[in-house]
């Protein structure tokens, strides 16, 4: 499937799905073809800003910053980055009962950087964001050259949210973000395997892994809010490289059946890699 | 000499990173611009599993108030021994006397016992580093995470005795409100055979 054709079949699935907007980026490492449709355009990003944070946590890890055995007190009290208000994450938004059942205890760090990206744990994630502090997060991406990526704040830090600023992201910037894993830059070969090892326990298979063949593995992260719907990550298939594939979606809210567009587009991604690596063969 | 089957440490006797950090008998000014001055005597735990197997009260476990996170000073963390002021041993009994008054079990978080004056979140001087102070988040199945709740047990706390004081509810400086902050105030407890020549 030519370039031309896959925007036609993302466009197609768009339409019917009844997206405001789309964007996909995905660079395959077997053919070294790289697609970009509207990706520099930003998106809430919703959970896929978590994937920015496990990176930050490894960095710190390597640095010495923190010990991923090392304990943490989990507490549900966080500051707005606003104004310094006091506000909570609801347990019942939250993909992971399990931090909240912690509250109170303290749990390796390396514990709840598993549960923020497995089962997306808002609680998790704004601990580790707590500890390690948005300038320190933001640095790392800074120095992994990532462009197309604002961390701004804690998950539903309203005060903030009131103020528009939210995390942000782009197609590209989350291509950057998991091609760091991939090219082992920034981090160990260690660091970069722990990372992929945790994006592949992900327990929301929804959307990029729906389509694809059986013996696929992808190690990603979706976000879903109420106006947006991404998926992100890195695909093995068997006798091949990888690649890796960011797709970003936002639609009107009452929107239904958005995740099997997701997962439609990363479907033809797929058919349209699989066919260059054959024609060029 | 032995306590609770612990021996008793003058920490002004102890190695000089170990005093650095606990600052034991050092005067420190609080923000209202009182001085108090930080416990010198401490029991000395060699294991984590026997700080889980000595006992200070029917219900409570050393354990249970020597609960830190990862934001404590790395030697006091994470090399044994661990030392603890003996005052903890005073707070487990108004702690016991808070548990039978609710009749039900009794959790203290990490970091809401004792919590050295290196510790992040010490703010000097914090009552937490006397060994006099405890964070009760949960009470049987109970969160005590909202103003009703900390309210209701605060009001138990505070018939127990006059000395126990409960942080009142709300957002600000000596307030709390996602737990039950207890404490018995500024104790300096001195077993009668230590020798307090300096």
């Amino acid at each position: 499937m030519p370039g031309s054709r896959l925007i036609q079949r993302i466009q197609e699935i768009s339409h019917r799905a009844g997206f405001i907007a789309v964007a996909v980026s995905f660079y395959d490492y077997e053919s070294t073809v790289a697609f970009s449709y509207h990706a520099d355009r930003y998106f809430h990003a919703a959970s896929t800003i978590k994937v920015a944070l496990l990176l930050a946590v490894l960095k710190a890890a390597e640095e010495g910053k923190l010990n991923l055995s090392g304990r943490l007190h989990v507490r549900n009290r966080f500051h707005s980055v606003v104004d310094g208000a006091i506000y909570r994450v609801s347990p019942d938004r939250d993909g992971d009962a399990e931090t909240h059942r912690r509250i109170g205890r303290a749990v390796p760090i390396g514990d709840l950087a598993r549960a923020m990206i497995v089962r997306s744990s808002n609680l998790a994630t704004n601990l580790l964001f707590d500890f390690l502090g948005r300038d320190y997060i933001r640095g790392v991406v800074e120095q992994a050259g990532i462009a197309g990526l604002k961390f701004e704040r804690g998950v539903e830090d309203e005060a903030a949210f009131a103020q528009g600023l939210n995390n942000e992201v782009t197609a590209d910037g989350l291509l950057q973000l998991f091609r760091v894993f991939c090219d082992r830059r920034l981090l160990s070969e260690e660091s970069c395997e722990r990372a992929i090892a945790i994006l592949l326990a992900q327990e929301f298979n929804g959307m990029i892994p729906a389509k694809l063949p059986g013996p696929a593995r992808v190690a990603h992260k979706t976000g879903e809010i109420s106006t947006a719907c991404h998926d992100a990550g890195i695909v093995f298939l068997p006798d091949r490289q990888p690649y890796v594939v960011a797709i970003l979606t936002e639609g009107p809210p009452e929107q239904r059946d958005r995740q099997k567009a997701v997962a439609a587009i990363s479907g033809a991604i797929f058919h349209h890699l699989t066919d260059v690596v054959k024609r060029d063969a | 000499m032995r306590d609770l089957g612990l021996k008793i440490v003058d920490g002004l006797r102890l190695d000089p990173e170990r005093r650095a950090l606990l600052r034991p008998g050092e005067t420190v000014t609080d923000a209202a611009g009182r001085r108090h001055v930080l416990p010198r005597f401490f029991y000395e735990i060699d294991s984590w599993e026997q700080a889980k197997q000595t006992s200070l009260s029917a219900n409570f476990r050393l354990a249970e108030l020597i609960s830190v996170d990862c934001r404590e000073a790395p030697i006091l963390l994470d090399e044994f021994p661990h030392y603890v002021p003996c005052a903890v041993s005073i707070l487990s009994r108004y702690l016991e006397a808070f548990r039978r008054r609710v009749d039900d079990f009794v959790f203290v978080s990490a970091n809401g016992g004792y919590r050295s004056p290196a510790h992040a979140l010490s703010r000097s001087p914090s009552l937490h580093a006397w060994a006099t102070a405890a964070h009760i988040y949960r009470i049987g199945d109970t969160y005590l995470d909202d103003q009703n709740t900390i309210e209701k047990f605060a009001r138990v706390a505070e018939s127990v005795a006059p000395e126990l004081y409960a942080k009142p509810f709300g957002h600000g400086e000596n307030e709390a409100d996602d737990h039950l902050h207890l404490d018995i105030g500024y104790v300096i407890y001195v077993p009668r055979d230590v020798d307090e020549a300096p």
